[in-house]
């Protein structure tokens, strides 16, 4: 493993801890940002906020696009500081090696399919002279970044690696959709859900993103009041809301069991570009497509809010990164060589 | 060649040299008892070629963790891929370089050169074709293993009606006459069948109206001629209570000829012990009386006239009745029995035997006879014709018993002053009658002195029974081609079928009339066939023409003289085409 250009030779060791030991919370979801602008006023006034039912008569697309990504830290590194003679350097950075893909179920007459996988791995460093680390199970890419002052660096890691990921994401969703031109589904027949917030992906169209878990309430008390009065298949009116960007908003109640009272609640949210009219032409398509996929609470336990499709592709893509007990030894490997 | 592709050896199981999985690519399939190889490349060595039979195949849907998940499947909510894998079981390995097929290893269906060599025909020096696979093939046996070279007998085992136990041992002779297989010594190849169910084998010198294009292109695949046996002789008991010595069968009038002993055979060749069931087993105190009065009979009976019939101390014996009321007469006479049954033998004794004898008046009296005449009878014997049907369906058991024991005595003896020119091919069904697992009998010394030294005597024991477990462990152990048909499940689940893998068993409980698994030393896993329907008529009613003496029969008929003694029964009886 030779760095970029003729640099000398990276040096670095594999952390023995298991990689699971103190990494960050999920970053996936919005943290608490409870001080959002909301726009409750996009669909009706507030004062006349009502639980919604789905639209009799809404045609659903032909085809659902449901996007995922998956990510796992296989290893922690230590890569040693360089140094101009190159004698063993005494200080080292920490970094991550992690293996994430993404990929794409298309939902289409009938049948639920993989169009899209894609595995990578990557070695997610501050070092600057961090090069790839090539094994026999794979070759971890370098990510540089620099480190973020008042941070810690395991957040910044891990929040380049999530970076990547949404990246990828956003690849293979617009991949995805120029592989459905292949089998016979209609130009602009199609809806594409993300699983978690829409953030940099709000340039796709017709797209929504999905958020299982609430984490902050953004409406005000006496609108919020409404969410846990929701049937199964109702949703509130839209709203707009932004934090560090903007989106349409609504919560939607999928078929649900007893539970508390936001059980089977999900937050979907669209991009704030869209006309009026679009945005609630989109709010009654969640309400008449997703409730379908909502899964039973036996099967999985984040029912019923993971679809069905995508726990499906989750499992897929994590089947698709391998075995992780055979990279961390192919890892150790390279480490030793 | 690509389409021969069907998948890759699996790693998500253990690859053993003896065992592996294929995992089937989209749009290839595997099915039972396909074989399939695959190639590996050892170091040092060059390439190891190991090839198999596919013992079972499964199919699943992966990415489905529920019994439940694949309504959501199917509804197009969870994605999922349906994956076959098919257990294949090795039959070779070639050269003996016993390394498991690796994973990702390609696998090939086996075709032409590369499935005779999965299946060892390559080997085979002279080979007996079988049957066809499931791939349509032919599938063949050794024939080493059928004559004695290297092993003989065959034993066949199904449930009555259903497993075509009889119909496989016919199609068996058939192949090894006509297939060309045993070279000239087919010339001198006879068959001997005894046949207990109805008048199913007098017509097997006729052909079946039932052969059509279909079967006939079945047969020339097996190199095989769809014909009738060519050369054939039928036996029947005659009729009881009849003095013409008309053969007691209904569905055919001609070419049958009657056979039975005559008392001064009976008395001359000390047939005596074959009445009984149990003559040679010691813990009954009455098998003594049996040989002394047997000693005695051959003493003192002499031959009286031209019918068979004999004297004992001036009284004349013509019938079987008869000869057991002398038998009881001079075993009760106080100044005979000492003779008879011999010095110290109590009363009791005598009791138990004379009510044996009394009890198989009935059922021998047809047989043994000293009361019809002597010029239209024949002897049932191999010599004149290639094979020879003894009909017994219209005898009681214990007169069967004596008809198969006096029979292959015969002719065991006289293979035995002739040497092991030719072969006989004995075929009895029901084996579990003769030569029961429990007890001693001369039938059964018989049988098992066949599958022990018959091998070298040259004559071949074929025995079909509904359950090997009650067949004399010697006699099934020393068969070295073992066919099972549809098996009663409780059946298939005892040791004597331990060749067949537990997979086979299974199949064996649902197997089709005309399927069978043929097990042979060369080959590991038993192979299913299918062998053809019959060429030869089973059943008057498949008859193409209505049966006439069979023309091989030694040119001569000797029934002329019979029937001319009947009443004129000729084309009447027979019912129109």
């Amino acid at each position: 493993m030779t760095g970029p250009g003729t640099g000398p030779v990276m040096r670095f060791s594999v952390d023995g801890w298991d990689p699971g030991y103190g990494t960050s919370s999920d970053p996936e979801e919005d943290l608490g940002e409870s001080t959002a602008r909301v726009d409750v006023t996009v669909e009706m006034p507030a004062a006349r906020w009502r639980a919604v039912d789905p639209p009799p008569g809404l045609v659903p697309p032909a085809a659902l696009l449901f996007v995922d990504g998956v990510r796992r830290v296989e290893a922690r590194v230590w890569i040693d500081d360089e140094t101009p003679d190159g004698t063993p350097a005494h200080e080292a950075s920490a970094a991550l090696c992690a293996s994430y893909a993404a990929g794409v179920v298309c939902c289409c007459r009938g049948q639920a399919h993989l169009v899209q996988a894609e595995p990578r791995r990557g070695l997610f460093t501050v070092a600057a002279h961090a090069a790839d680390i090539a094994t026999w199970a794979g070759t971890y890419t370098a990510e540089r970044t620099k480190p973020a002052a008042g941070r810690p660096l395991a957040q910044t890691l891990s929040q380049l690696l999530q970076g990547r990921l949404t990246e990828l994401e956003v690849t293979v969703a617009v991949g995805a959709r120029s592989a459905l031109a292949g089998h016979g589904i209609g130009d602009g027949d199609d809806l594409l859900i993300v699983d978690g917030p829409l953030r940099q992906r709000e340039h796709l169209p017709r797209a929504l993103g999905y958020i299982k878990s609430h984490r902050s309430s953004y409406l005000p008390p006496d609108l919020n009041a409404l969410v846990s009065t929701l049937a199964p298949g109702q949703r509130t009116p839209v709203f707009l809301m932004g934090t560090s960007w903007d989106r349409h908003s609504w919560y939607l109640r999928l078929p649900r069991t007893g539970g508390p009272p936001w059980a089977g609640v999900v937050r979907v949210e669209c991009s704030a570009d869209l006309a009026v009219a679009d945005v609630i032409r989109l709010a009654g398509l969640s309400q008449t497509c997703l409730v379908r996929f909502s899964s039973t609470r036996y099967k999985d336990p984040r029912a019923p809010q993971n679809l069905y499709p995508i726990s499906g592709l989750e499992r897929e893509l994590r089947r698709r990164l391998g075995d992780p007990r055979l990279l961390y030894r192919a890892l150790s490997r390279s480490a030793a060589a | 060649m690509t389409e021969d592709l069907v998948g890759q050896v699996v790693g998500t199981e253990d690859s053993t040299p003896l065992q592996f999985n294929v995992a089937l690519r989209e749009g290839a399939y595997l099915q039972l008892d396909d074989v399939v190889v695959t190639l590996r490349e050892v170091p040092g060595i060059g390439p190891v070629m190991t090839s198999g039979v596919v013992t079972q195949v499964r199919a699943r849907h992966e990415g489905a963790s529920f019994g439940s998940d694949v309504f959501l499947i199917s509804d197009g909510v969870l994605p999922a891929q349906v994956q076959e894998i098919a257990e294949v079981s090795t039959t070779r390995v070639e050269p003996e370089v016993y390394v498991p097929p690796r994973p990702g290893e390609v696998v090939r269906r086996a075709h032409g050169t590369e499935r005779a060599q999965a299946l060892y025909f390559d080997r085979m020096d002279s080979k007996v074709p079988v049957g066809r696979g499931r791939d349509g093939a032919p599938i063949f046996v050794n024939l080493d293993f059928l004559d004695g070279t290297r092993g003989a007998h065959v034993s066949i085992s199904g449930i009555s009606g259903v497993a075509t136990k009889t119909s496989f041992a016919l199609f068996l002779l058939h192949s090894i006459f006509r297939s060309g297989a045993l070279g000239p010594r087919a010339v001198n190849a006879k068959a001997l069948v005894f046949s207990v169910k109805g008048e199913d084998l007098l017509f097997l010198d006729q052909p079946n109206r039932r052969l059509d294009d279909d079967l006939l292109a079945e047969y020339a695949q097996l190199g095989l001629p769809a014909e009738p046996f060519a050369s054939v002789g039928f036996y029947a008991p005659p009729m009881p209570d009849d003095l013409t010595g008309r053969p007691n069968v209904t569905g055919r009038t001609s070419g049958v000829e009657a056979f039975w002993w005559t008392i001064a055979e009976f008395c001359a060749q000390v047939l005596l012990p074959y009445v009984f069931a149990d003559a040679e087993d010691e813990r009954n105190q009455y098998t003594i009386v049996i040989h002394q009065v047997a000693a005695r009979l051959r003493l003192d009976a002499v031959a009286y006239g031209d019918d068979g019939a004999v004297r004992i101390d001036d009284e004349v014996v013509t019938t079987y009745e008869g000869l057991v009321d002398v038998i009881t007469e001079r075993l009760t006479d106080e100044v005979t029995r000492q003779a008879w049954a011999g010095p110290v033998t109590g009363v009791g004794t005598i009791n138990a035997f004379v009510r044996r004898m009394r009890s198989s008046v009935r059922p021998l009296r047809s047989l043994i006879r000293g009361d019809l005449g002597g010029a239209a009878r024949k002897r049932v014997s191999t010599q004149d014709q290639q094979l020879t049907v003894v009909d017994l369906h219209n005898l009681q058991e214990r007169a069967q018993r004596f008809v198969v024991g006096v029979v292959l005595a015969a002719e065991t003896a006289r293979k035995e002053a002739a040497g092991p020119g030719g072969l006989l091919f004995t075929m009895i069904d029901e084996l579990n009658k003769y030569a029961p697992r429990e007890g001693s009998s001369p039938i059964k010394e018989v049988l098992l002195d066949i599958a022990e030294r018959g091998r070298s005597l040259g004559i071949i024991l074929i025995g079909a029974q509904q359950t090997a477990s009650e067949v004399e462990r010697r006699i099934v152990s020393n068969s070295a081609i073992r066919v099972v048909g549809r098996l009663d499940p409780a059946e298939a689940g005892r040791t004597e079928y331990g060749f067949l893998p537990a997979q086979q068993r299974t199949r064996a409980t649902l197997a089709k009339p005309g399927a069978m698994f043929v097990s042979q030393p060369e080959i590991p896993v038993p192979l299913a066939i299918e062998f053809p329907f019959p060429a030869w008529a089973t059943r008057l009613a498949e008859c193409a023409a209505p049966p006439r003496a069979p023309a091989a029969a030694n040119g001569h008929s000797p029934n002329a003289d019979v029937f001319r003694r009947l009443p004129d029964v000729d084309d009447d009886d027979i019912p129109p085409f």
